[in-house]
């Protein structure tokens, strides 16, 4: 959809005082399928660009984004940036990146067999999915499947010469079943995430999710009281990606992390290691640069409980005479793919392990009930009630507190598998001394 | 015109060409600024234009939806085409003539956000960061954002609809930091309208809202943990909405009604809620965040009773979920933007006033926590617990309020909640919340009367 002449934007912003320039090329194609009771639901496919511009006028920023990209809207893209640029008054640099030496090449994060696999290929396996659930057990009563497959390009480019490209796919399966054995009703949800089709594994998936549904129905609050936790990946990374953005080196220098003067420092267990690994397979993310045309990489946020760094982009590591970790994406700062890195329990140990604890495998609310400033969190979370090393009553309508530094100083297991989660954090199952419950 | 009436009325015929019984085109042009600013300094000025094309086919139940940016018409047409394709029936739909262009005349703007400059804009930002950082010397960071956007769009299906108008919105977000000793706590407020700048310019005081967001860190700063048990919480007006807006007012909506996922299934007439509960949801008021002349599918927005005096008496429906229901559409379907195809989704909804007062419902409490102001939520609309954040609370002792305490929040569930609702004073209030769902995410109002349920689960980090 672009239909813009590139040279000619490059050159009026010249002309009109603009000293650097970078435009950032996206384009994301969809293709969604939804199945309820035995028959498509929903279908949707898609074809979206958008084309965003920095420029640097008098060392300010001005930004514009547009999704219509015709030469006609050049003056009005030079002008709009101009006028921002001259508003802001922020002390920070305004920097268009002259580029890497190296970019690495990562094979296979677009995968073609996935993009041309036949639809209805990948609507008779959801149909399969849809009736296994089905045929499972009768207390299932509802199932809902839903496919979602997008690919992913983006092209940057400036006027130091710096042209940058990457396309990346991925896919995922969502499944949802409400279970309901008459007097009590739960509802069991995963998603499944690859780019790679014959990764779904339909019986394991349908077993999984099924089951956890129907060990929670009567699930009921435990007494309020300091129990040992178990979080399952999901329920992990869940908790973390409220916490995410304290890695941030802006909301740091903004003094609005729980990390600021922590570089260095003991934050968590030494069984824990937070990685950034931006090239990560099967991930529709992982990318080879930032959106400001810095070479991303694989780093220790975390290691063996020691912070090691903070994600920067290219503002805020020259205020710290660091170099850019290349996280600048979108506005602002991000990891690309943030992964909790296996330990070396095995995760059924890790529950005999427990003498009176409460094995957590959802927690919910975690856009509300974290606070990423001081830490604290307070979160819905339902599960089971581990006693003497054996998973027994399901749990609900419980909460559970705490601090996040406190909780990662307290991990004392970690175990050997990871899941890929659909909040981008890919976490392993950890166990955590003690926490305060809330229940009745 | 966003796109040439006959090009809409050949992407309808296209759509309809394969045994479609319903077709749709939403056309969207949408102009937005948004601002930024740290600790008085503007860091962001950001302009953006939306645009793009959405199509929508359906037979029975069955909905095919894609979307584009493209405006050329082969694209278009060929999108159409592509999307008729899911369909193969012999029995083709004939489309009604579409009617003359309606022009949506509410909720219009008196100063349109094209027509003020950066640099009033920039002023505003500044009068609010000046009051909140003045507050008080812990006030150590203010982060405040500005938005407005203009979205035009244009509606047109099968069977004749053909709308037009502009939604304009504004709203100014306002979050203080407060720090001591080490210890950080925050405050927010964020006033808005369905309207243009004479609201942020005229009829409200930033600098006032600006305050009462430091206000919140400070006492927040300088309180003591909540305690954690079972007991009974008064919820104050405005935001503590949310609870009615997450708890009930999700399972109310025919996305999770339709298909039998929820407590509200089946429940139409019957009692759902104390009897001093009545709620609604009304797309209709007069220049509110969440208000519209029409819907996404172009069909006039509407005053909807949802629970009157305890009895369940509407959901909120779309079109093709009103047909899965054997149910008239209510008007409310809504989308984000042309990514999504439109689905039942809330518009301003509120728990309507009762006939205590609030000193009466504290005074009536013996012991519990007084909500003041809540965070968000959310609400798994399968079994309908929730929960959500208390941002500023407090203790009630001998119905009295007392000592304020952070760190709490409010589990439950939806299905009996509403029964456990005892008081309801007559002070509505409503505020704005950002609401996300399957077809995005949308701007809502929620609001309420400060109310008191009888026993709800707090969850906090002192003990019990």
């Amino acid at each position: 959809m672009l239909d813009m002449n590139l040279d000619k934007l490059f050159k009026i912003a010249k002309d009109k005082g603009i000293s650097d320039i970078q435009v950032y090329l996206s384009n994301s194609t969809n293709l969604s399928v939804q199945i309820f009771e035995g028959e498509v639901d929903k279908y949707e496919i898609a074809d979206s660009s958008s084309l965003t511009i920095k420029g640097v006028y008098n060392n300010k920023m001005g930004v514009y984004s547009t999704e219509v990209m015709e030469d006609e809207m050049i003056d009005e893209i030079i002008d709009a940036i101009i006028a921002s640029a001259k508003v802001i008054d922020s002390l920070d640099d305004a920097i268009i990146y002259e580029g890497d030496d190296h970019y690495e090449e990562v094979e296979g994060l677009y995968n073609e067999e996935l993009t041309n696999l036949d639809v209805a290929k990948k609507i008779s396996t959801l149909n399969e999915v849809d009736e296994k659930f089905h045929n499972f057990d009768k207390r299932v009563k509802n199932v809902e499947i839903s496919y979602t497959e997008t690919t992913n390009s983006v092209m940057l480019q400036n006027s130091k010469g710096l042209k940058l490209y990457n396309k990346a796919n991925a896919s995922y399966i969502i499944s949802e079943v409400i279970v309901n054995d008459g007097s009590d009703q739960r509802v069991g949800f995963d998603v499944k995430i690859t780019n790679d089709f014959n990764d779904y594994k339909v019986d394991e998936m349908v077993k999984d999710i099924t089951q956890d549904a129907l060990r929670s129905l009567g699930a009921k609050p435990v007494p309020s009281k300091n129990y040992e936790i178990v979080f399952s990946s999901l329920s992990f990374a869940t908790l973390f990606s409220a916490f995410q953005g304290v890695f941030s080196a802006q909301a740091v220098q903004k003094g609005i992390s729980l990390l600021k003067d922590k570089l260095g420092e003991t934050v968590g267990s030494s069984l824990i290691n937070v990685v950034d690994d931006p090239l990560m397979k099967k991930s529709a993310s992982s990318r080879s640069f930032d959106d400001e045309g810095v070479a991303t990489k694989f780093k220790y946020l975390i290691e063996k409980g020691v912070l090691k760094t903070y994600l920067h982009n290219l503002v805020t590591a020259k205020k710290d005479g660091v170099k850019s970790t290349g996280n600048g994406f979108g506005n602002g700062i991000s990891a690309v793919n943030m992964k909790i890195e296996a330990g070396d329990t095995n995760f059924d140990y890790m529950i005999a392990s427990v003498k009176d604890g409460i094995y957590i495998t959802n927690v919910q609310g975690a856009h509300a009930g974290a606070n990423a400033v001081s830490g604290d969190f307070s979160l819905q979370a339902a599960g089971y009630h581990v006693l003497d090393g054996k998973i027994g009553e399901p749990v609900a309508l419980i909460t559970v507190a705490g601090n996040f530094i406190e909780m990662l100083k307290d991990v004392i297991m970690v175990s050997n598998e990871t899941k890929m989660t659909y909040y981008g954090i890919t976490s392993p199952a950890v166990k955590i001394k003690s926490m305060p419950v809330s229940g009745k | 015109m966003l796109l040439e009436k006959k090009l809409i009325e050949a992407l309808l015929e296209a759509g309809l060409s394969r045994g479609a019984d319903f077709a749709e085109v939403f056309v969207e042009g949408t102009d937005s600024t948004t601002l930024q600013s740290l600790s008085g300094r503007l860091e962001k000025a950001n302009n953006g234009k939306l645009f793009g094309v959405g199509i929508r086919l359906a037979k029975k139940f069955q909905t095919v939806y894609g979307y584009t940016n493209s405006k050329n018409p082969d694209d278009l047409l060929k999108l159409a085409e592509d999307l008729s394709k899911s369909f193969d029936d012999k029995n083709i739909t004939k489309r009604k003539p579409l009617m003359e262009l309606e022009v949506g005349k509410r909720h219009g703007a008196k100063i349109k956000p094209s027509e003020v400059s950066l640099e009033k804009k920039v002023e505003l930002i500044k009068k609010a960061y000046q009051a909140a950082s003045e507050y008080d010397e812990a006030i150590k960071q203010v982060v405040i954002y500005l938005l407005d956007s203009a979205q035009e769009v244009l509606i047109a299906n099968s069977e004749g609809r053909f709308v037009t108008e502009t939604r304009y919105r504004v709203r100014i977000g306002m979050n203080a930091v407060a720090a001591k000793d080490g210890v950080m706590q925050t405050g927010g407020v964020g006033p808005g309208a369905g309207k243009g700048y004479e609201y942020l310019f005229d009829e409200i005081d930033v600098a006032e809202y600006a305050r009462e967001a430091a206000e919140t860190a400070i006492i927040m700063l300088n309180a003591e943990e909540c305690p954690s048990g079972v007991m009974p919480v008064v919820i104050h007006n405005g935001f503590g909405g949310v609870i009615f807006h997450e708890a009930c007012g999700h399972p109310l909506e025919a996305t999770s009604v339709a298909k039998n996922a929820s407590v509200f299934c089946g429940k139409m007439g019957q009692k759902v809620a104390s009897d001093i509960v009545t709620a609604i949801d009304d797309g209709t008021l007069e220049n509110r965040w969440g208000s519209a002349n029409f819907d996404d599918e172009g069909y006039p927005q509407q005053h909807r009773v949802l629970i009157e005096n305890g009895v369940l008496k509407s959901y909120m429906i779309d079109k093709i979920n009103a047909r899965r229901m054997n149910a008239e559409p209510t008007g409310s379907s809504r989308r984000q933007n042309y990514k999504f195809a439109p689905t039942s989704r809330m518009s301003n909804t509120y728990i309507d006033n009762g006939d205590s007062t609030f000193e009466e419902i504290i005074a009536a409490t013996e012991f519990g926590l007084f909500a003041k102001k809540l965070g968000g939520g959310s609400v798994n609309p399968g079994n309908g617990d929730f929960n959500f954040a208390v941002m500023e609370g407090y203790m009630i002792r001998d119905g009295k309020i007392a000592e304020p305490v952070r760190g709490a929040s409010l589990v439950g569930n939806g299905g009996n909640i509403l029964y456990k609702i005892d008081m309801i004073a007559n002070n509505l209030d409503s505020a704005r919340g950002m609401c996300g769902s399957v077809s995005g995410s949308i701007p809502a109002d929620v609001g309420q009367p400060t109310l008191r349920v009888t026993d709800i689960t707090v969850g906090g980090k002192r003990g019990a």
